[in-house]
């Protein structure tokens, strides 16, 4: 059933219609709550609501929404859980000290999901109130493990409120301070994966469409048409003709930009865009990609992007970054200071191979600097003395070192005798001797230069 | 005696001496004494290196120079570079100019020692290595302080080696990107948005399209603008120039085929004080809009127009309005005739330059106008103006006193009596007769007698002149340093051996001249020692005498051609080994040479050959081996 693409997930997001919470079985394994800190967060989240008397007003058109049928349901509900729980606790009291870690383990997890069934229940007997306020339960009445926080706080903003995260108003981003409603998620609420339960088996999911349709194996109840049609808006309830505020959210890290304190503040305009800046801004990056293995990514979806280019990204800038195409890292190299285009590693191979290349044949040498300099010291010796004394004749010697820097030796020329040479050799000395002797190193600087 | 006068001179003195003379005499004075050897060490401030065995000693000698200059220096590569950078004594820290044109293989190791080694290094040179490429230019953009730099066909270089100098090298304030074709929009947009302070920009036969303009055009300081030939920039490019770079003074669109005279004109209206204005072969008419904007610009010196449609009343209302026009080319033009070049004289008195190649119908009355009107000639190009006879000429002999440069290539009118004429024009320093027929000893006889400061003459088949006419060009015109005789048939050994005086010639072609054997190439070869440039191509006769001669005693020979000439395995090899600095050898269709022969002939010379031009077939007779260390080595070759 959850079979929904991240991005569509997320796109959805807004639209869930959070009527129940459990905790999804793959998040069990984690902490172990305690029952009277469950309690104490019902009795931060009044307090939050006295607070915010403000906002309280605000939503008093949601309050009337709240359906007291549902209310008596849920109270049933819960009912039926606190025996359950009453038998698991008995259990444990009962085998005290002989349970063996695997058993306590089980136990552990059952005691989990059957009181954070309970919270999330109660948490929907509140008439339904705009819990997302700017200063939602705070971590510290839930210093325990992430997903029992995300739980607790999401359990506060069930019902009216998720409504309201569809009106993703599409208006400028110059709105003027005052014009818009400023919400704040908590860190743990933007972290959680789920944000749909189910009030059953406790199982989450991201998407409400994707709840609804698991709701069908629960019973028959769920399988009418109206169980499984998406829940009214808010604009399609009746009676909630009241102009809506725009929202905007606020980023809970504070001295960010997109926190509501900072000077400059810029809100967000989704809970998507919400979730997508603190986990790109504020979080580990913990996805790395496959390929490369040096970049990294806190959103999923971006790794995924990012997968499907890697490899392509042929343009580096010294920085470090890549680019897939020229033009964007022109484009960089334009905008930052001192940031040059990498020379890729492609083109140095080869000519270090010349050069190595060029070196053994050179010399027999292999390529290190020292041995390059000494052989051309020898070399340029050589040369120093076939020019400064062109007219020495004594044979082989001058001859044979102006054949550098390849020695013949090593080369076999078929049926092209050597011998040629030195004939050759003696007849040009005895043509030179009638020559005037030339003098050394002809003019080696010319005064032509200006 | 004169000891002691020389004693009584101070070091100051003998610097502020110094400081008046001219290269040539500079040399002498080095030899007078060891004081004065001493002055000329330390007060020398550029040097041009021919040998790259001296350069440590000579670098060590002159501790002042400022201009280096290695673009002739054969064997340089990264080994050399790295080996000064060793020497303690060395010292480059005063080196503002470097010269490495055509330095292949010096690479990316060896140029970032360099730049390193020279910190005040402010001009640099590298047109023409082929082999500069991304990882050259990141080596050299270590320089910092460059100003200016030159990459004229640097082949390898693409935007992003030209990104690394940009960003390195932000103080540039002139670049030259002729022919690095793998420079495209993306680069010169990065130059102008980080090089602000660039003044001249150099951008010829490159790929660019109309987005680099725009991004040239946001270049504030921007004086000269040299974008010739580049085929993909047009009228709407060049119109962001109209608002654009205000210090505009020069612009060069030669060549650029989808530019009309409409961008021009928007360029002038935006640039009232633009100088010199080089549209030449690509506007095919000047309209009357584009005459009266261009009217309006007052400080106008250089003109040229070549290729386009001129009427005698546009060359009037031009010279009427821009007076102060020292150059103008109308090459080529269609409708140039007398009555618009005597206007054209009667007006811009100052006139300096002018080129009238290929201008059929002008006659002696247009060149006696601007002889009489045009004092201050420089340089006339009057090439295939067949209508032009001596009378023509004997006004510039009369006239032209500050003449330089002659061009008479190809005009049937010029006979002995013409050159009679031109030889009173004393100050000539190149002179081109080329094709000329109707020329003889007797001609050449009155140039080699009068022109005594001649630099440059081209002879190309005169078949009228033979030794005579030599002898005289060699008696009297000491310091040619050019001489092109290709074709010239009469010329034989006698002729040659009166070229062994002219000691200055670094450039000589001999091309097809087929009475000139071994006996005349030895004496050349014995008496031209500064010799470095020749072209033998087609002079079957020499025979391995005259190659021997060359090789033990042309010693400063940079490039020969001895295409069908016929040298033996022997004399081959024996050349290519002596000759020590030979760096260019075209070396097709010689029939006696073997294939063993070609590869010790090369092997002898391949670390220091950086072009070379062979027979299509050798690319696979030649050793592997050879042909890997000729490329690592930065040679190009050439299969014919």
């Amino acid at each position: 059933m959850e079979t929904g693409e991240d991005d569509l997930c997320q796109n959805n997001w807004g639209s869930a219609s959070i009527l129940d919470y459990e905790m999804a079985m793959e998040d069990e394994e984690e902490g172990e709550p305690n029952l009277h800190v469950f309690k104490a967060s019902s009795s931060g989240k009044d307090n939050n609501n006295n607070n915010n008397g403000g906002q309280a007003s605000v939503q008093g058109v949601k309050a009337q929404a709240w359906d007291p049928r549902t209310m008596l349901c849920n109270l049933s509900f819960m009912e039926q859980k606190i025996h359950e729980l009453q038998g698991l606790v008995h259990l444990i009291l009962g085998r005290n000290g002989q349970l063996q870690d695997e058993q306590q383990q089980l136990i552990t997890a059952d005691l989990t999901s059957i009181i954070i069934q309970l919270i999330s229940t109660a948490g929907s007997l509140l008439p339904s109130v705009n819990m997302l306020s700017t200063t939602a339960p705070g971590s510290a009445l839930f210093p325990f493990p992430r997903e029992a926080n995300n739980l607790a706080s999401q359990t506060l903003n069930n019902g009216g409120a998720s409504q309201e995260l569809e009106d993703d108003a599409e208006e400028g981003e110059n709105l003027p301070p005052g014009s818009y409603e400023i919400k704040q998620l908590e860190k743990e609420e933007i972290l959680a994966p789920h944000t749909n339960f189910c009030t059953i088996c406790g199982k989450g999911f991201k998407r409400d469409a994707n709840l609804r349709m698991h709701m069908r194996g629960h019973g028959d109840q769920y399988k009418t048409p109206a169980a499984l049609a998406k829940p009214p808006t808010k604009e399609t309830l009746p009676g909630s003709d009241a102009p809506m505020l725009i929202k905007r959210y606020s980023c809970p890290f504070p001295g960010c930009k997109r926190n509501k304190d900072h000077k400059r503040f810029q809100p967000l305009k989704t809970i998507l865009c919400v979730k997508n800046h603190y986990k790109r801004t504020h979080c580990d990056k913990s996805f790395t990609c496959s390929r490369c293995h040096t970049k990294k990514f806190s959103v999923i979806a971006d790794l995924k992007t990012h997968e499907k280019h890697c490899g392509q990204n042929k343009w580096l800038c010294s920085c470090g970054t890549t680019f897939s195409r020229k033009d964007k890292l022109f484009g960089h190299i334009a905008l930052f200071q001192g940031h040059t285009p990498a020379i890729p590693l492609e083109d140095t191979k080869p000519s270090a191979a010349a050069s190595s290349q060029r070196g053994s044949s050179g010399c027999g040498n292999s390529n290190n600097n020292a041995a390059m300099v000494s052989f051309s010291l020898g070399s340029a010796a050589n040369a120093n003395q076939e020019t400064s004394q062109p007219c020495v004749m004594d044979g082989k010697t001058s001859f044979e070192e102006s054949f550098s820097p390849l020695s013949f030796d090593i080369c076999n020329f078929g049926g092209f005798p050597r011998s040629i040479f030195d004939d050759s050799f003696q007849m040009l000395i005895s043509s030179a001797c009638g020559c005037s002797p030339i003098n050394g190193g002809v003019g080696s600087v010319s005064d032509t230069s200006l | 005696m004169s000891h002691s006068i020389l004693s009584a001179l101070s070091e100051d003195l003998l610097v502020r001496v110094y400081g008046f003379l001219d290269p040539p005499c500079r040399k002498t004075w080095r030899l007078v004494s060891r004081e004065f050897h001493r002055v000329d060490s330390l007060s020398r401030t550029s040097i041009r290196i021919l040998r790259v065995e001296f350069l440590p000693a000579l670098l060590f000698k002159h501790p002042n120079l400022s201009s280096l200059d290695l673009s002739v220096c054969p064997k340089l590569d990264d080994d050399v570079v790295l080996r000064i950078a060793l020497d303690g004594a060395v010292s480059t820290s005063r080196l503002k100019s470097l010269n490495l044109s055509r330095a292949t293989a010096v690479r990316a190791r060896g140029l970032e020692t360099l730049a390193r080694l020279c910190r005040a290094l402010e001009r640099v040179d590298v047109s023409h290595c082929w082999a500069f490429g991304d990882r050259e230019a990141a080596a050299l953009s270590v320089a910092a302080g460059l100003r200016e730099l030159k990459m004229d066909k640097c082949l390898s270089l693409s935007d992003v080696g030209l990104a690394r100098i940009v960003v390195g090298c932000s103080k540039l304030n002139k670049i030259s990107l002729k022919w690095c074709m793998e420079i495209s929009d993306l680069g010169i947009d990065l130059l102008c948005k980080k090089c602000k302070d660039l003044k001249s920009l150099d951008v010829s036969y490159l790929k660019i399209t109309n987005e680099s303009v725009r991004s040239i055009a946001l270049l504030p300081k921007l004086e000269v603008l040299e974008m010739v030939s580049c085929p993909l920039i047009d009228d709407a490019g060049l119109q962001y120039l109209e608002n654009g770079s205000p210090s505009l003074k020069e612009i060069d669109v030669t060549r650029c085929d989808r530019v009309s005279s409409s961008s021009l004109i928007s360029i002038v209206k935006g640039h009232p004080d633009l100088q010199h204005l080089k549209a030449s072969h690509c506007i095919s008419e000047i309209s009357l809009s584009f005459l009266h904007n261009i009217k309006a610009l007052k400080h106008l010196k250089t003109l040229w127009i070549d290729g386009a449609r001129v009427s005698d009343s546009s060359l009037l209302t031009l010279s009427g309005s821009c007076r102060a026009l020292t150059e103008l080319g109308v090459s080529r033009c269609v409708g140039v005739t007398d009555i618009g070049m005597m206007g054209l004289a009667r007006n811009c008195s100052n006139l300096k330059a002018l080129n009238l190649a290929c201008c059929g119908f002008v006659t002696d009355a247009a060149i006696s106008a601007v002889a009489q009107s045009c004092l201050n000639l420089e340089s006339l190009q009057l090439e295939s103006c067949h209508l032009i006879t001596e009378k023509g000429l004997q006004s510039l002999g009369c006239y032209s006193k500050r003449l330089q440069e002659l061009d008479l290539t190809d005009c049937d009118g010029v006979n002995d009596r013409g050159l009679e004429y031109i030889s009173k024009c004393s100050n000539l320093l190149r002179l081109k007769l080329g094709l000329c027929a109707n020329i003889s000893d007797k001609g050449i006889f009155h140039i080699g007698s009068k022109c005594s400061k001649l630099l440059e003459l081209d002879l190309y088949r005169c078949a009228g002149f033979g030794d005579d006419g030599l002898a005289a060009i060699s008696r009297g015109c000491k310091s040619l340093n050019r001489l092109i005789l290709s074709y010239c048939g009469e010329l034989t050994d006698t002729g040659a051996e009166k070229i062994r005086q002219l000691e200055h010639l670094t450039h000589l072609e001999l091309r097809g001249i087929k009475n000139i054997t071994g006996t005349g190439l030895a004496a050349i070869a014995r008496g031209c020692k500064k010799l470095a440039y020749l072209d033998l191509k087609q002079c079957e006769n020499i025979d391995d005498s005259g190659f021997w001669a060359l090789a033990y005693f042309s010693r400063n020979l940079r490039q020969i051609n001895l295409c069908n000439c016929s040298v033996s395995d022997t004399a081959l090899c024996m050349l290519m080994s002596n000759l020590s600095r030979v760096q260019d050898v075209d070396l097709v269709h010689l029939n006696r040479v073997t294939v063993e022969g070609f590869e010790f002939a090369l092997r002898a010379c391949c670390n220091r050959l950086k072009k070379l031009k062979l027979l299509a077939p050798l690319r696979f007779l030649l050793s592997s081996e050879l042909l890997e260390v000729l490329h690592a080595r930065g040679c190009r070759i050439r299969w014919d």
